[in-house]
């Protein structure tokens, strides 16, 4: 990608990080695609995360307790912490590259208004959830989502997703991921009430603030601090860890192969 | 590349959408196809249509059987189906095909039902044997066949159909999360290539069922003709989209495969097999003495319309959305992968034979000259 259109990437997602701080203003519900209304939860709240990049260390104790406490299957994950080693061009040095993925809690999710079951839906306070009882698993969601935040459970055979662990948020705890993050990286809260650590430090670093894929008009709600702008789009990274096949084709080896 | 980086941990995600879905775009696409290929003869009655109208209602009739059976099969929760109707998504293109199929399936059946009732009728009064017993049965009492009934009912359908046209592409088209889908020309390419499909299986069939009439092969030529021409047009339009960033979406389609060697394979089978269609038909509409071959034409326009949907609903899905590099596609010899795609095809020869059997659809005739 070259320079400028990294840049204006860049741009776009701090403006985009920018814009979730505006009223949440209702969406038309009348068309085909667009946002269907939100149920449940409580509208007087949006909940949203803050991840200091500089405090992650990649330990993925993020990653583990999410799936201790959302009994994902092997394989599966609401949460990761993708991580890169990024070479300097100009010094050859190398560094590490943090980035934990979970579900953006978009402000349009766009993958809400494709579920033809309504069992995708997205509460008032943000939050996007899916009813496995009435899930289909057709799968359409899990194309729908830009940030390959959905999958389909192989042990439910529906949709599954990363939910800010709002069973523990309804009830007064944190997500798993935040109660177990060593280095305090993941915040989250209320954005509409200012007094909320979330509140304060996305005023703090409001011009810091980055989102992935701004290009996608989803407004994202997960926000980056720290972020390296080539990271905000699909990296153009080399896929080290496809490299499990011998010359033959054949896999050499992987951790979830078998499952 | 700018950055110099090297993707060390990330998981490995699976494909959400298996072969069953290639299936039933593919079985969909040429039932409203053949659909379309019977209505000059059946429809509007034009007699020179006619030998190609039963060929297309045989084929219309078979894919719309065997089309949903893949779709059900595509979901992982199959039973919870009903789900669709019980709570609906208006605003969801997967619930308003949802509620578009049923009634183009019953329509289709209907319409067939009544272009062929006459023929088994006709057959129910020849004697006593087996085959004219099940006519009579097959035939639902001794009234008169409506004449309204194959217009009416075919014109409905053909109305639905075009709703399955605008759905099935919709559908894959307003998914900007996959930037190789996310395309207005997606539902057109759809379209065309399903009815370059459609007439190559009608051609086949004219070969191994109908007596190699000329009239169907010429014909169907022609379809072919206007319909690699269009896509040849839409495909050129949509590549020139990309690469003059017309259109960001497409741009970022080209970009996201413009390094794999295994894309720019794709584009030169694509192409060859495009070129090699219109040319050898083209040869074929001038020298007719060659028409006889068009059956085996008729095989490459039918892997033209399955492969254009094994590329846009398997391989797309191959490109990772926010990891570097590609997936690979390996398709499994179970029911999600190669069982599916043998057992759908079989399925759908299993429906053509019984029809074959239990209808007489080769004296189907226009209701001008029908025994009513």
């Amino acid at each position: 990608m070259d320079f400028a259109r990294r840049t204006l990437l860049g741009q776009m997602a701090r403006l985009t990080a920018g814009a979730a701080l505006m009223p949440f203003s209702s969406l038309a519900n009348a068309g085909i695609n667009a946002q269907p209304s939100r149920r449940e939860g409580d509208g007087s709240k949006r909940y949203a995360m803050l991840i200091d990049l500089r405090q992650c260390i990649g330990c993925q104790a993020c990653t583990v307790s999410c799936h201790i406490e959302n009994e994902a299957p092997l394989g599966s994950f609401r949460t990761i912490v993708s991580q890169y080693e990024v070479e300097n061009e100009d010094t050859g040095d190398i560094a590490t590259m943090m980035l934990p993925r979970l579900c953006n809690h978009c402000e349009v999710p766009p993958c809400v208004p494709v579920c033809p079951v309504q069992a995708t839906y997205q509460r008032e306070d943000g939050i996007v959830v899916v009813d496995n009882e009435a899930c289909v698993g057709c799968a359409y969601c899990v194309q729908a989502c830009p940030y390959d935040a959905r999958f389909i459970n192989e042990y439910t055979q529906t949709a599954d997703k990363c939910t800010f662990c709002a069973h523990r948020l309804d009830v007064g705890l944190l997500p798993a991921c935040v109660e177990s993050c060593v280095g305090g990286a993941r915040i989250i809260g209320d954005i509409r009430d200012p007094d909320s650590q979330i509140s304060r430090m996305m005023a703090e670093h409001h011009d810091d603030l980055m989102v992935l894929k701004p290009e996608q008009g989803t407004s994202p709600h997960v926000f980056y601090l720290g972020m390296d702008e080539r990271f905000v789009t699909r990296p153009l990274a080399d896929p080290a860890i496809w490299d499990v096949r011998n010359s033959e084709g054949k896999e050499i080896g992987y951790e979830f192969a078998g499952h | 590349m700018s950055l110099l980086a090297t993707e060390i941990l990330t998981p490995r995600y699976e494909l959400a959408w298996y072969p069953w879905a290639v299936q039933y775009f593919f079985m969909i696409a040429i039932s409203y196809s053949a659909l379309m290929l019977s209505l000059p003869g059946l429809v509007f009655r034009s007699e020179r249509f006619m030998p190609l109208a039963r060929l297309a209602l045989l084929v219309a009739v078979t894919c719309t059987l065997v089309g949903p059976v893949a779709l059900l099969a595509d979901l992982h929760q199959p039973a919870r189906f009903w789900h669709f109707y019980a709570n609906p998504a208006p605003w969801s293109w997967m619930s308003i095909g949802a509620f578009l199929l049923p009634p183009y399936v019953v329509l289709t059946i209907l319409y067939g039902y009544f272009a062929w009732r006459p023929a088994l009728k006709a057959r129910g009064a020849e004697g006593q044997d087996w085959d004219a017993k099940l006519a009579r049965l097959l035939c639902l009492g001794n009234w008169q066949t409506p004449r309204l009934a194959v217009i009416v009912f075919g014109v409905l359908a053909a109305l639905f159909a075009c709703g399955i046209m605008v759905y099935t592409g919709a559908e894959i088209a307003i998914l900007a999360s996959r930037p190789l889908w996310n395309t207005h020309w997606l539902p057109v390419m759809f379209v065309l290539t399903g009815l370059i499909a459609a007439s190559g299986l009608v051609m086949l069939l004219n070969r191994l069922m109908a007596g190699a009439n000329s009239d169907v092969y010429r014909q169907g030529l022609r379809v072919i003709l206007v319909a690699i021409l269009a896509a040849a047009v839409v495909a050129a339009t949509w590549f020139i989209q990309g690469i003059t960033g017309y259109s960001p979406s497409v741009q970022a389609a080209l970009e996201s495969v413009r390094h794999n060697p295994d894309w720019t394979a794709i584009a030169v089978w694509a192409l060859s097999a495009g070129v090699l269609l219109f040319l050898a038909t083209v040869a074929m509409l001038r020298a007719p003495g060659w028409q006889r071959w068009a059956w085996l034409l008729g095989l490459l326009a039918i892997h033209m319309g399955w492969a254009f949907r094994w590329l846009v609903l398997m391989e797309v899905q191959t490109v990772a959305k926010n990891t570097a590099g590609y997936y690979h596609l390996a398709v499994e010899a179970g029911s999600y992968g190669l069982l599916g795609i043998i057992g759908t095809f079989g399925l759908w020869l299993a429906v053509l034979l019984i029809i074959d059997i239990l209808v007489p659809w080769r004296d189907v005739n226009n209701a001008r000259s029908a025994t009513y």
